[in-house]
């Protein structure tokens, strides 16, 4: 190692983001060389110095000002026309969509299939037959009766003859489908992962999470079809704690060669709500806890976590991790 | 995510909790990096009423907080450039990347640091690493505001100022090596 790359690597190792591999070779280096042992002591002076002009909690009555003159602002706004309401909600509608294409895709190929086959009927006396023998892999769909309640999709457009109050719009709906087939079956997955972020229900989300962080465990193809995604996003955002804790089961197979799951479950350590997750999350970071950005997350939540059990499991880990290096 | 959800719907109520939970660190980060009240209120107001206006296009990508962190970032630099346009007597050039290169700030300036045996109170010394924090470019002092006072890892940054992780590298090692060019004499 040269001295101008020591110099890089002593400012990355200063601030945690040096590879652990490098820094045993970077101290192999400076054990050497009296340049960069000064070039290292200058820049922790330079550390200590910075604190002098330190970051302050911003004055309560400062933060009400401010959120009083930002409510005046928000107020003003004019409110949004029926039409911008109408294009936002498309727009999201849109992107819903957008997260799982193959899903859209499907039911949209069930609905027009469905008609073409001659309607509920045949397809449910098709299903039927075929149940039984059913194989793993081959999915079965049924589409609902007709007079079943349906969703509007999105509007595809909307224009107004030409001095009237007539409004055609043209719209998709959502028809209301089933589905049956294995866990390992693309289109089966699709609409886990859909389910894992779009459903209302708890026990939806729940049930989806749940066999999706399975599949992660038993390690089948949980890579390359966004099921880490959707787990870590279940992580991220998921309100509760159940789907969370599922969705953090599912990532542990990862934690170490994957970096997005990583910082994922370092995220939920430091920012979860509920202590059992983040006590959870020190446990999947095991494997990982000679890493350096692990080992700066485990010192902070060490130091100042609140809840008095996760300060000590931390510190019990991280008294551990000399040992595992 | 729910609130998120809501508040892309219009829930009023529902941006006002998002608010609440983020203002806190808003604030905190402007006003460390223009180191004046006046400024980070105006960049905590517009970067809400642009989170307001714009929050149907977060997709979940990545965290709501690197979402809102990228608009606080990308206002705090713009008023970083405006504050740097007005100083005197400057030499700005354009690096490669991108990067704006102050050649004066590159320069050392021992003159009112020559005096070592000088006992300083914090106050003082604040103020020198205040001015000496002045005179880097506005994405070095970003760089390393994010990094030094708010910790965050080196690939954030690098998203939340829409780059990669080995610029903002670059760019912190630039920042550490002008700040220890400014505060010789202080050490």
């Amino acid at each position: 190692m040269n001295c101008e790359l020591a110099h890089e690597r002593i400012v990355l190792a200063a601030y945690g983001e040096l590879p652990d591999e490098q820094v045993h070779e970077l101290d192999r280096h400076l054990a050497a060389c009296t340049d960069c042992s000064q070039e290292r002591e200058q820049l922790l002076a330079l550390k200590t110095l910075a604190k002098a002009y330190p970051v302050v909690e911003p004055d309560p009555n400062f933060v009400a000002r401010s959120r009083m003159r930002l409510e005046e602002s928000l107020d003003a706004l004019p409110p949004k026309r029926w039409y911008e309401r109408l294009g936002q909600r498309i727009t999201n509608n849109f992107a819903n969509l957008q997260a799982a294409p193959a899903g859209v895709v499907l039911l949209l190929i069930v609905g027009a299939g469905a008609g073409t086959l001659g309607g509920y009927e045949y397809a449910a006396a098709r299903t039927a037959h075929n149940a039984t023998a059913a194989a793993a892999s081959q999915s079965k769909i049924t589409a609902q009766p007709s007079d079943t309640p349906t969703e509007i999709a999105n509007i595809s457009s909307i224009e107004r003859e030409p001095n009237s109050e007539i409004i055609h719009v043209t719209y998709n709906q959502l028809v209301p489908q089933h589905i049956q087939g294995s866990l390992d079956d693309p289109s089966i997955r699709q609409l886990l992962m859909l389910a894992s972020e779009n459903a209302t229900s708890q026990g939806v989300r729940d049930d989806s999470v749940g066999l999706l962080a399975a599949e992660c465990r038993a390690g089948h193809a949980c890579q390359g079809e966004g099921i880490r995604d959707a787990l870590m996003v279940a992580l991220r955002y998921d309100k509760s704690e159940a789907v969370r804790e599922k969705a953090l089961e599912g990532l542990q197979p990862y934690v170490a060669e994957d970096m997005r799951v990583r910082d994922a479950v370092l995220e939920a350590l430091l920012n979860d709500s509920d202590p059992r997750i983040r006590t959870a999350a020190i446990s999947v970071l095991e494997p990982v806890e000679a890493d350096t950005s692990v080992r700066q997350v485990l010192s902070t939540v060490a130091n100042s976590d609140h809840n008095p059990h996760i300060r000590t499991v931390s510190r019990q880990v991280l008294s551990r991790a000399p040992v595992i290096q | 995510m729910e609130l998120i959800r809501e508040a892309q719907a219009g829930s009023r109520a529902a941006f006002d909790a998002l608010v609440r939970q983020y203002e806190q660190q808003v604030l905190r980060l402007a006003l460390h990096l223009t180191g004046s009240e006046h400024d980070a209120e105006d960049i905590y107001q517009e970067a809400f009423l642009k989170a307001f206006r714009y929050i149907g296009n977060f997709r979940f990508e990545c965290s709501f907080y690197t979402w809102i962190y990228r608009i606080v970032t990308n206002l705090c630099l713009d008023q970083l450039r405006r504050k740097k346009t007005r100083r005197e007597d400057q030499a700005v050039v354009v690096d490669q990347s991108g990067d704006e290169i102050d050649m004066l700030a590159s320069v050392s300036d021992n003159r009112s640091f020559s005096n070592p045996a000088k006992e300083l109170d914090r106050k003082v010394l604040g103020d020198r690493i205040q001015a000496a924090l002045s005179k880097l470019t506005p994405r070095e002092r970003m760089v390393f505001e994010l990094k030094h006072y708010q910790g965050l890892r080196l690939r954030t940054i690098g998203e939340m100022l829409n780059t990669t992780e080995e610029t903002a590298k670059n760019t912190l090692f630039r920042a550490t090596k002008k700040l220890r060019t400014q505060l010789a004499g202080l050490r």
